[in-house]
Formats: C-alpha cells, sequence, structure tokens
C-alpha cells in the first residue's frame, strides 16, 4: 500500500530529514512511527502523502509512482488518503457536520452522498448528537473525532496520523485510538506518528523507530523504546505514560515502559473492548 | 450542479468579506471603461458627423447634375494638378446617398425624402488641401470652375470638432490604459486577499484532494464578475450620458447629429464587458499565479 526505496529527503539549506529509508507498508497494516522531535516522522508522513518529493528513492501510495506523479495528478491521490493532525485543522466557521461535508463537497460528491454519508461517520466517531456544534464548542478530543471523521468519510485506502493524540489527554487519546483501531479493521492502511509510549505499548502494533532520520528499528510488534536506544528518545512523564498503559491494557500487569521494554506480548487485545468505559 | 453553485456561492462570498477592497477594484475598472467606452462612443459621433469630411476633406464642390463622366474626370485631374492640393476624389451620387443614409440615422423625414429619391443628392469633388488651415484659394477657385454647382467648405465648427476628438482621444485612452492597468492590479489585489481569507480552507481542500481547478475556480470567477460588474457600470453609464447629451442638446444646429445607432453601442458595449471579464481575469490569474498557498 505504501512502499518507499531508498528515500532520502534534504530540505533547503541541507537540513537531512530522511535518510536511505527503506518501508514496506501492507494493505491494513496500522503502523507506529516513533522517535525523537526532528527524528523525521512528520518529514516521512509528508512524504507518504506526497506533500513533498523525496530527494532521492521512490515513493509508491495506493499503486501510484507518487515521487514520479505529475502534480496535477496530485488531488487524485489525495482522495486516496485521509490524514489527520495534532491541531485539528478544523474550519473555525463551519459546524462538525460542514467539516466533515465540506471534504466530500471539494471533491464533487453528489449532495445526496453528502447526506448519507457524514452522519454516518459521525455516528461511527460518537458525535451524531453534537453535528450542529462549531469546532470551538467541543472539547480538544471531539474536534479530532471531527477531523478522523473528516478524513475517513471518503473511505481512503491509507489513514494518515500525525501526532493525533498530540494535544490531547491520556483518557481521551485512548478514545481516538479506539475510532483509529475500528477504521483499520475496516482494512484501511493507519500509518500514525506519534510520542505516546502508553499507546504504542499497549496496541502492540508494528513499530518503525526513527533516529535522526533512519530506520532504527522495525517491528512487527513492537512497544515505544528498547533499552538499548531509550538516550535518543524525549523526556516522557513516566506519571501519564503509567497512567494511559494502564487504561489502555486494562487488567495487564505492567510496568512503565522502559522496564517493560523486550517483553514481547504475545496477544494482541482489541482496544476497544478495554477502554470502553474510559472514555464513556 | 452543485459544485458550479457552490463556485459562485464561494465568489460571492468575497464580495462581503472584501466588500471596500472589491468596490475599489470594480471602481477602478468602472472609470477605465467609461473613458474607453466613452472615447469609443464620441468619437463615433464625430466620425458620423464629419463623415464628409473624413481623411482630411475640407473642401467639397458638388457638381452639376449634367455634367458628363469624362468632364467631370477632366476637372478631378485639373483640380489635382492646384498647388493648394494634395488629393481630390470622385464621390458619385450612388455613395453620396450610402453616406447620407448614416449621416441622417436618426432623422426620420430626411431618410424618407431618401427612400423616395435616392438620386436627390448630387456627385462631388472632395479635396484635401495640402494645408489642412488653408483651403480659403481652394474654394474660391472651385467656386467660378463651370461644372461646379455649390462649394462648401468644413468650417471652424468641423475643424473644432476633429481637433477636439483627436486631442481628446490621445488623452482619453492613456488615461484608459493607465486605470487599465491600475483596475488588473486591484483586481488581483482583491483576489489575493480572498486566497489569504481562505487559506485554511484551501489547505483542507488541498488535503482531501479538491482538484486545482475546483480551488481555483471561484476565485477566477470572482474576478471575472468584478470585471463584468465595472463594464456593465461603464456600459450603463456611457448610455445613460449619451441619451442626455442628445435630449438636452436639442438647440444645437441641425447638421449635429449626437445620436449613435444601437447596433454601435450594442457591438462596442459587449466589447467593454468582455475587456472588463478580460481585466478581471487576467487580474485574478496574476493572485493565483504568485500566491505561495496554491503552489503544490
Amino acid at each position: 500500500m505504501i512502499k518507499l526505496e531508498n528515500v532520502t529527503k534534504v530540505y533547503p539549506g541541507a537540513t537531512v530529514a530522511v535518510k536511505d529509508i527503506n518501508l514496506d507498508i501492507a494493505k491494513g497494516e496500522f503502523v507506529f512511527l516513533v522517535g525523537a522531535s526532528g527524528s523525521g516522522k512528520s518529514t516521512l508522513i509528508r512524504l507518504m502523502m506526497r506533500e513533498e518529493m523525496p530527494t532521492n528513492g521512490d515513493v509508491w501510495i495506493a499503486g501510484k509512482h507518487a515521487s514520479q506523479l505529475p502534480s496535477w495528478k496530485v488531488p487524485y491521490l489525495r482522495r486516496s488518503i485521509g490524514t489527520v493532525f495534532q491541531d485539528f485543522k478544523l474550519l473555525p466557521t463551519k459546524t462538525a457536520y460542514e467539516n466533515v461535508a465540506f471534504a466530500m463537497e471539494v471533491t464533487a460528491k453528489h449532495r445526496s452522498i453528502i447526506r448519507n454519508q457524514v452522519p454516518q461517520v459521525l455516528k461511527l466517531v460518537g458525535l451524531s448528537d453534537k453535528s450542529d456544534r462549531l469546532p470551538r464548542q467541543l472539547s480538544g478530543g471531539e474536534q479530532q473525532r471531527v477531523a478522523i471523521a473528516r478524513a475517513f468519510v471518503n473511505r481512503p485506502l491509507i489513514l494518515l496520523a500525525d501526532e493525533p493524540t498530540g494535544n490531547l489527554d491520556p483518557g481521551t487519546s485512548v478514545g481516538i485510538m479506539r475510532i483509529l483501531d475500528h477504521i483499520n479493521r475496516t482494512g484501511t492502511t493507519v500509518v500514525m506518528a506519534t510520542h505516546d509510549h502508553a499507546i504504542v505499548d499497549a496496541m502492540q502494533r508494528r513499530v518503525v523507530e526513527l533516529v535522526r532520520g533512519r530506520v532504527m528499528r522495525d517491528e512487527s510488534r513492537g512497544v515505544y523504546e528498547t533499552r538499548k536506544n531509550s538516550d535518543t528518545t524525549p523526556e516522557r512523564d513516566p506519571q501519564a505514560t503509567q497512567e494511559q498503559a494502564a487504561v489502555v491494557a486494562q487488567g495487564e500487569k505492567r510496568e512503565p515502559s522502559a522496564e517493560a521494554a523486550g517483553t514481547e506480548s504475545t496477544e494482541t487485545r482489541p482496544v476497544q473492548d478495554d477502554v470502553e468505559g474510559a472514555v464513556q | 450542479m452543485t459544485s458550479l453553485a457552490y463556485m459562485f456561492r464561494e465568489a460571492f462570498n468575497n464580495f462581503g468579506r472584501n466588500a471596500l477592497v472589491v468596490l475599489g477594484a470594480i471602481l477602478a475598472v468602472f472609470i477605465s471603461l467609461t473613458l474607453t467606452f466613452g472615447t469609443v462612443v464620441f468619437g463615433e459621433v464625430v466620425r458620423v458627423n464629419t463623415l464628409q469630411w473624413a481623411e482630411d476633406v475640407r473642401v467639397i464642390a458638388w457638381l452639376e447634375d449634367d455634367m458628363t463622366l469624362d468632364a467631370t474626370a477632366a476637372l478631378q485631374n485639373e483640380v489635382a494638378t492646384w498647388p493648394q492640393v494634395a488629393d481630390v476624389f470622385y464621390i458619385s451620387k450612388q455613395e453620396a446617398f450610402q453616406e447620407a443614409l448614416v449621416l441622417f440615422s436618426n432623422n426620420d423625414a430626411m431618410l424618407r425624402i431618401l427612400e423616395e429619391s435616392p438620386d436627390i443628392l448630387p456627385a462631388s469633388l472632395r479635396v484635401q488641401p495640402a494645408d489642412p488651415e488653408e483651403y480659403g484659394l481652394i474654394v474660391t477657385r472651385l467656386a467660378s470652375t463651370p461644372g461646379v454647382e455649390k462649394v462648401q467648405s468644413a468650417g471652424d465648427a468641423i475643424d473644432a470638432m476633429i481637433a477636439l476628438r483627436d486631442g481628446l482621444q490621445v488623452m482619453f485612452w492613456l488615461l484608459a490604459v493607465a486605470l487599465g492597468v491600475a483596475a488588473v492590479a486591484l483586481i488581483a489585489n482583491t483576489i489575493h486577499m480572498a486566497i489569504y481569507a481562505r487559506r485554511e480552507e484551501i489547505e483542507i481542500m488541498r488535503l482531501v484532494g479538491a482538484s486545482d481547478w475546483f480551488i481555483r475556480t471561484p476565485f477566477l470567477i470572482e474576478g471575472a464578475l468584478e470585471g463584468l460588474i465595472g463594464g456593465a457600470l461603464a456600459v450603463t453609464f456611457i448610455v445613460v450620458a449619451q441619451q442626455m447629451a442628445v435630449d438636452r442638446l436639442s438647440d444645437l444646429p441641425d447638421w449635429i447629429n449626437l445620436a449613435v445607432q444601437n447596433d454601435f453601442i450594442l457591438r462596442q458595449g459587449a466589447l467593454v464587458l468582455l475587456f472588463g471579464v478580460a481585466a478581471g481575469l487576467i487580474g485574478s490569474s496574476l493572485s493565483l499565479a504568485v500566491h505561495r498557498t496554491l503552489r503544490s
């Protein structure tokens, strides 16, 4: 679904953002991109949505050779990619419903399809009763759920999320992860860049760790960090991590993740079952 | 249908958002095109009224009806040799009739007379003096030439009218061009502001895969509309002013015809509207081309 071959991105001013990245993400996978700030996670996300072109190497997205795609075809590629960001990017003058509908209107979807799809997707993210609220009348978590609804309403093949829980408290983040997990279960490939230890550890999905623009680790069922390179990850709040881990992976006895590193869990438990109570 | 409605809605939205700037742009188009259109219409009024005096003709010798073609040709050749004369044309009865149809286009009584007797007007020799200001001697000599029934000279009124037209035209065209450039720049500015006001929306549109034309067309429509409104105001203004001039200045001498034919107004007016739309499209295209938000 997404394939990067020897991808290097150098920004003007000779800042090397990512170097010699080789990554192959299959359809339906859920992949965490982890790493310190500046390790190249966001650049990778931007390459995967063809917001950036690689300086070297090739990028394939949804079967298209993205690094050779003429710019006028990019909009059509984007229709198979949903994007979610830390800062939500909602239009402040539009209601939740209108924000979601906007993604369909501007891709010239028929009105009847919009009327049919938008309520469905708002229901999926649990906002049916708040569809006429403006973003400022919604909590951060609710705003992010609107953003996810907008990203998903055109049923993309790929959902790219750049720190979707970065502005949210641990409890709210769990709700967001539940929705992303649900979307992933419909067959959508999800790639999520994150700093959130607890979420990564609890979800037990593929983890790609970037260190200074290179892939340091790529594990099919990884945790946020391993002891070996713990010095390259950013500072974190052990308290929050512990709380979140406890919420997400309820019942599992788990030390704070640094200590738990390396202990591979053999069972992947659906997040939504565990956190049902926590988000309601 | 849905997207077309969407685009016009978006284009109109900015009119409210940046009302003052939009008004400025429309006024600039209006003034520029009023000058342009005014110049064209005034030029037409002068052209119609000086039809006989076109191409620097200052003296007309109306010929006697019984003059033979050979005699006429001989006379034409002779006059051409006069030192004060630059050139001489022969206008037949038929050509005179065609000319009169235009000249008296708003004079029904005169047209009726012409219809009844198309050969009422005599043939003539039109004389271009070597020095446009000095044609007194030509008039005197022609008056005493056999075969010439009557000599008519342009006179001060015609001279003044043509001089006025030539002077005004240069000045108006210069002004119109300068204001036209200003109008394009002002339209570009309104579009620039519209893009800036909608930069968040545009960012999201690009994220969710709105095509380039879908993002750009509302701005092109907006620019075109501003140009069209300015042009429509200019056409309306000139038509009303023209009508008022015809009504109010009825005490002018009979031979001055201020009215302009309707099909001329229609044709030139449509052209002016087209210019307005073109100015709007150029302005908005300029803005779209340079705006960073729209670069991929």
